[in-house]
């Protein structure tokens, strides 16, 4: 994939670019704001990093400028604000997700993956169907089965599932999983989001042979069929 | 509905009252006057034709002496003639009651009791008609039985005090009407203008601080008024402005340094085999920075708060209530602790979801940490609507009365709780988020433990 990061500090830039160069993507940088538009207008680029505050123009407006001409590509918006209202203008301003700093490297990685998917599979959103090996998801008659079973869920389980299959084979991670099942936007001190993927765990993977539900160490969690 | 509750508005507005107050006054003062000026002049209108009468009367006794009754008689018919029957009148009987000269067609009826002043009526001819008038008179007797009656029109009198009176309602029914009216008109006026600018104050409330007060080109007192709340508003909005970019800056000069760290020891840690003292370090490095940034995360968050420059908008408190229990239970359960939770419905409040969330969050994490295993918690939404209050009760250890105050303030843990983990700030930013919403927190004893109460 290819990925523009546009980002002021220095170290963190060539952090992020070395990174995501690792797991094979191919990264351009910019420094300020203006050089950052240009290049997202003139390299035919998959996906932005874009800082918040940004010399020269404002990581903000450069997000306005690309959607005011019609360039579509995922945007992250990386912030060192305050946070609370600065996500949901940042959503707002054309973003596609809000990652606030100091992140880990890992959350970043995921957040990426996830926004390049639903970039390439903007037609999933419409599946009323969804499938993983054999377990399936109906979100019309709110049925899940698995190996032609029936598995009841409680309405959170069944949503939570709902977004890991979406997601699946990709990593999510605990603060995704907060925003996307529960729209909450904290870090919660306890393990609240662990135990309910282990409910969950419970419910779908306890009677089958081959678990689907997988911990990802340092990251958080996949849904994945193990070959 | 919405025409009655205005009308009703109106009835309700100081000046309508004001005006009803000083149109009764004014309806009072104006009857006073008209009943001061009607007794003078009937005073003086009365005491006039009662001494005509006398005079007249006198006048007739002294010539009843010296005049023959011919003469008499004579005197009486000249008199009569000479005045128009609304002027004087004159009327002379014989015993039994018999008109003998004068021009008062008969001897009036008289009352037992009436005494030398009597009034009665007598048909006058009024243009083609006849109208009955009324007639103040005094009678005395005259030798061998006969009797005088001499008496004065009054009806013009009474027509001038009547018609006074019907002034006098008239002038009361009017200056009350004119008051009702001018007081609606105004309380209209200033509903009017209270709603305009109670609409924009609940914009400001709402976070909108640029919004400012409608002001007319008038210097009355609700435009002054409006003037000064509207520089007080620029000064508030500087000054939140001025909050906001130090808070901003500080989160950033705060944020960037750690993102540094961060990602410089992420960066490292993956050339290190897992294991290794090298990496446990940078492991070390890596937890301090989360903790860091948890603690910043929660002193914004308190700041914004604090300032008030969060954004609001209407939030469903019995959703949230719902989903922050429901986001605990499994927690709660796997320690064996009974999480109950009794929600009203339909609860809003105007303020920030994710605040609001996060509060409620760190009062339930509170409580599950400081509740023992298979203790209890009870959460309750209750109260009006528009009037919630939440309350998270716990069985654990409580917080001791004298200590109560101090554990809302800024990072305050007590000894006891030193061994749980936690930053310290999930009170203080619950405190914060209370105030922001005009709430009140009230921290008491659940006998035993703790009983946190919000009410809105």
């Amino acid at each position: 994939m290819h990925i523009l990061i546009v980002e002021d500090d220095e170290v963190a830039r060539d952090y992020l670019a070395k990174a995501l160069r690792e797991v094979g993507h191919t990264v351009d940088v910019a420094g300020n704001g203006l050089e950052g538009l240009h290049l997202a207008s003139s390299l035919a680029v998959d996906l932005a990093i874009v800082d918040r505050m940004l010399p020269k123009l404002d990581g903000l407006a450069l997000v306005q400028s690309l959607r005011a001409t019609g360039r579509k590509m995922p945007v992250l918006i990386l912030s060192a604000l305050g946070d609370v209202d600065d996500r949901i203008t940042g959503l707002r301003a054309g973003g596609d997700d809000y990652l606030t700093k100091p992140y880990h490297m890992a959350e970043l990685l995921a957040r990426i993956d996830a926004l390049a998917r639903r970039g390439e599979s903007g037609s999933a959103e419409a599946n009323t169907k969804l499938k993983l090996a054999d377990l399936e998801l109906d979100r019309m008659t709110r049925r899940v089965m698995r190996n032609g079973k029936k598995i009841e869920l409680t309405a959170r389980e069944f949503q939570l599932l709902e977004f890991m299959m979406r997601h699946s084979g990709q990593v999510v991670t605990r603060t995704m999983l907060l925003e996307g099942v529960w729209d909450y936007h904290f870090d919660p001190q306890t393990n609240v989001i662990d135990v309910h993927i282990s409910r969950l765990r419970q419910a779908i993977d306890k009677d089958f042979d081959k678990p689907l539900l997988h911990t990802v160490r340092g990251a958080g969690y996949s849904l994945r069929e193990d070959e | 509905m919405g025409l009655d509750q205005r009308f009703l508005g109106v009835l309700d507005t100081s000046p309508f009252r004001i005006a009803i107050v000083y149109s009764i006054v004014f309806a009072c003062g104006a009857a006073a006057l008209l009943g001061a000026v009607n007794f003078a002049v009937s005073r003086v209108v009365d005491g006039s034709t009662d001494n005509l009468i006398e005079a007249e009367v006198q006048g007739l006794r002294e010539q009843m002496l010296v005049l023959s009754r011919n003469d008499f008689i004579e005197l009486i018919e000249q008199r009569s003639q000479e005045q128009d029957v609304r002027g004087a009148v004159y009327l002379m009987v014989d015993p039994q009651l018999r008109p003998v000269a004068g021009n008062v067609p008969a001897w009036p009826t008289l009352d037992a009791g009436a005494g030398k002043w009597f009034l009665f009526k007598v048909s006058v001819p009024f243009g083609d008609e006849t109208r009955e008038h009324e007639m103040r008179a005094q009678r005395f007797p005259l030798p061998g039985g006969y009797r005088m009656l001499v008496g004065h029109d009054v009806q013009e009198r009474q027509d001038v005090k009547s018609l006074m009176m019907r002034g006098l309602i008239a002038a009361v029914v009017l200056t009350l009407l004119m008051g009702l009216g001018g007081g609606f008109w105004m309380g209209r006026r200033i509903l009017a203008q209270a709603g305009a600018i109670s609409a924009v104050a609940t914009q400001i409330m709402r976070g909108d601080l640029s919004q400012r007060l409608p002001v007319r080109d008038a210097d009355d007192e609700i435009n002054t008024l409006a003037r000064e709340i509207n520089t007080m508003l620029d000064k508030i909005e500087q000054l939140t402005l001025g909050m906001r970019t130090v808070l901003d800056s500080a989160a950033h000069d705060l944020r960037t340094p750690l993102n540094r760290l961060q990602s410089t020891a992420e960066a490292a840690m993956t050339q290190l085999v897992p294991g290794s003292a090298e990496r446990r370090v940078l492991e070390g490095v890596s937890t301090e920075v989360d903790h860091m940034r948890s603690t910043l995360d929660a002193l914004l968050r308190i700041a914004l708060a604090e300032t008030g420059t969060v954004a609001r908008e209407p939030v469903d408190l019995s959703e949230l209530v719902a989903s922050v229990v429901e986001l605990y239970a499994p927690v709660s359960e796997e320690r064996g602790i009974i999480l109950e939770s009794s929600v009203s419905t339909g609860a809003q409040v105007l303020g920030s979801r994710q605040l609001l969330a996060q509060a409620l969050a760190n009062l339930l994490d509170n409580a599950i940490k400081f509740t023992p295993d298979g203790g209890r918690i009870r959460v309750q939404l209750r109260g009006s609507a528009s009037e919630p209050e939440i309350i998270v009760e716990d069985n654990g250890p409580g917080i001791p009365a004298d200590k109560r105050e101090i554990v809302l303030g800024r990072r305050v843990r007590l000894d006891e709780a030193r061994k749980f983990p936690g930053s310290g700030l999930g009170l203080s930013l619950v405190a914060a988020v209370t105030k922001l919403h005009g709430a009140r927190l009230v921290l008491d004893d659940a006998g035993p433990g703790l009983r946190v109460s919000l009410k809105f």
